[in-house]
């Protein structure tokens, strides 16, 4: 680097291409995108060049270069993130435009529930400890003697008749 | 990658040699010695205190003197760390201002406490704080052109350390100048003004220090 800033083009172009080479993972690590990579990358190349003569040659130079890519990807990442706050759609925009079959059902909670009731007691008593008071498939299958693997299954079971039934019930699109 | 190859040759061919930036404890003394000379304008022409001489016998009054002074000093050589990017691989000179700020805390608590029976309070509020202003905003213009020069990446800690030791100089000058020996007015409106002014000079580095 000393001698790029003496003037040396060679010197300073292959201690550009080691300073892309060092950065591109620090960015890649944290960005999403490709091309966001290449083009913060290229910004900082051009900030490292516009703060050149601050470096001078006596100290290491990747901490001087870091300090720099940190201060850009900061900045990148503040305006991406302010970008998106702008862009963002209120929630009751996205409500708007959504079809109404979405979130409209014929089934209301207190019918699912009936359906619930529905089903033979081993498979009702499972959703019920599952869904209303929180057990995982472990406690119930200690609490109602049963197998784990069996909870699992008769919760699947009751759940593949529940869909059907939903299914059923859903208006016309 | 083809793009950043083609920048990297573009870069490369902008031989030109640029001027290095000295070091940064060189910085710090120039900036020293150019508002010790500004400071001795501003009292030469504001005339110092009548009683300076006998107030400096005072031990609290020399105390707060050498405390402001070590601010002053402080900061200079903080802002010029903070105007390279790296802050010159001397992270820890970097809060040197933290240290003379507590002393200079505790200083003038103490000196509170020993301003008993307490000494009357001028006529004169805000005047001070106006005038500590004045005497400042030229030193602070003057340093943040002169860190523009520079590529700082912590431009609010600059402009916030550049305001506190532009607004240093007002405040030697005014103590130096004011005939006043009351704590309380002081602290009031000499001093929480300059802590205020530190904060704007935190957002006015985020604005002008940009680059």
């Amino acid at each position: 680097m000393r001698l790029a800033i003496e003037g040396d083009s060679n010197a300073y172009a292959t201690i550009l291409r080691e300073t892309s080479r060092f950065l591109k993972p620090f960015l890649a690590k944290r960005l999403s995108f490709t091309n966001e990579v290449d083009d913060l990358l290229q910004e900082i190349l051009l900030s490292i060049h516009k703060a050149r003569h601050t470096y001078d040659g006596n100290r290491p130079y990747k901490p001087w270069a870091y300090a720099i890519a940190k201060f850009r990807l900061h900045d990148y990442l503040r305006d991406h993130y302010a970008d998106q706050l702008r862009h963002a759609m209120d929630l009751s925009e996205v409500e708007n435009n959504l079809p109404e079959y979405v979130t409209e059902t014929t089934m209301s909670y207190e019918s699912i529930s009936g359906e619930v009731d529905k089903l033979p007691e081993k498979q009702a008593t499972i959703l019920r400890l599952m869904h209303q008071d929180g057990y995982t498939a472990k406690e119930i299958a200690e609490k109602i003697g049963m197998n784990e693997s069996a909870v699992k299954v008769a919760a699947h079971r009751a759940y593949k008749v529940l869909r059907k039934k939903l299914e059923n019930g859903k208006p016309e699109r | 990658m083809r793009n950043i190859d083609e920048l990297i040759t573009k870069l490369a061919q902008d031989t030109a040699t640029v001027k290095r930036a000295p070091h940064p404890f060189m910085l710090s003394i120039e900036w020293m010695t150019v508002a010790v000379l500004y400071l001795a304008i501003a009292l030469m022409i504001s005339d110092v205190r009548h009683d300076l001489l006998v107030a400096l016998h005072n031990f609290w009054f020399a105390t707060e003197i050498a405390a402001l002074g070590g601010i002053f000093i402080s900061t200079s050589l903080s802002a010029a760390l903070l105007s390279y990017p790296d802050l010159h691989q001397m992270r820890r000179i970097v809060f040197a201002p933290m240290v003379t700020f507590a002393l200079f805390v505790v200083v003038m608590l103490l000196a509170w406490q020993a301003d008993n029976p307490p000494a009357p309070l001028p006529v004169h509020s805000f005047a001070c704080t106006l005038s500590i202003t004045l005497v400042s905003l030229l030193p602070a213009a003057w340093m943040f052109h002169v860190m523009r020069k520079f590529a700082s990446t912590h431009t609010h800690w600059a402009g916030g350390i550049a305001f506190l030791f532009s607004f240093s100089i007002g405040a030697l000058w005014l103590r130096l100048y004011e005939q006043n020996d009351s704590i309380t007015h002081v602290l009031e409106w000499h001093y929480l003004p300059m802590i205020a002014f530190g904060i704007i000079g935190m957002w006015m580095g985020k604005v002008v220090l940009k680059w």
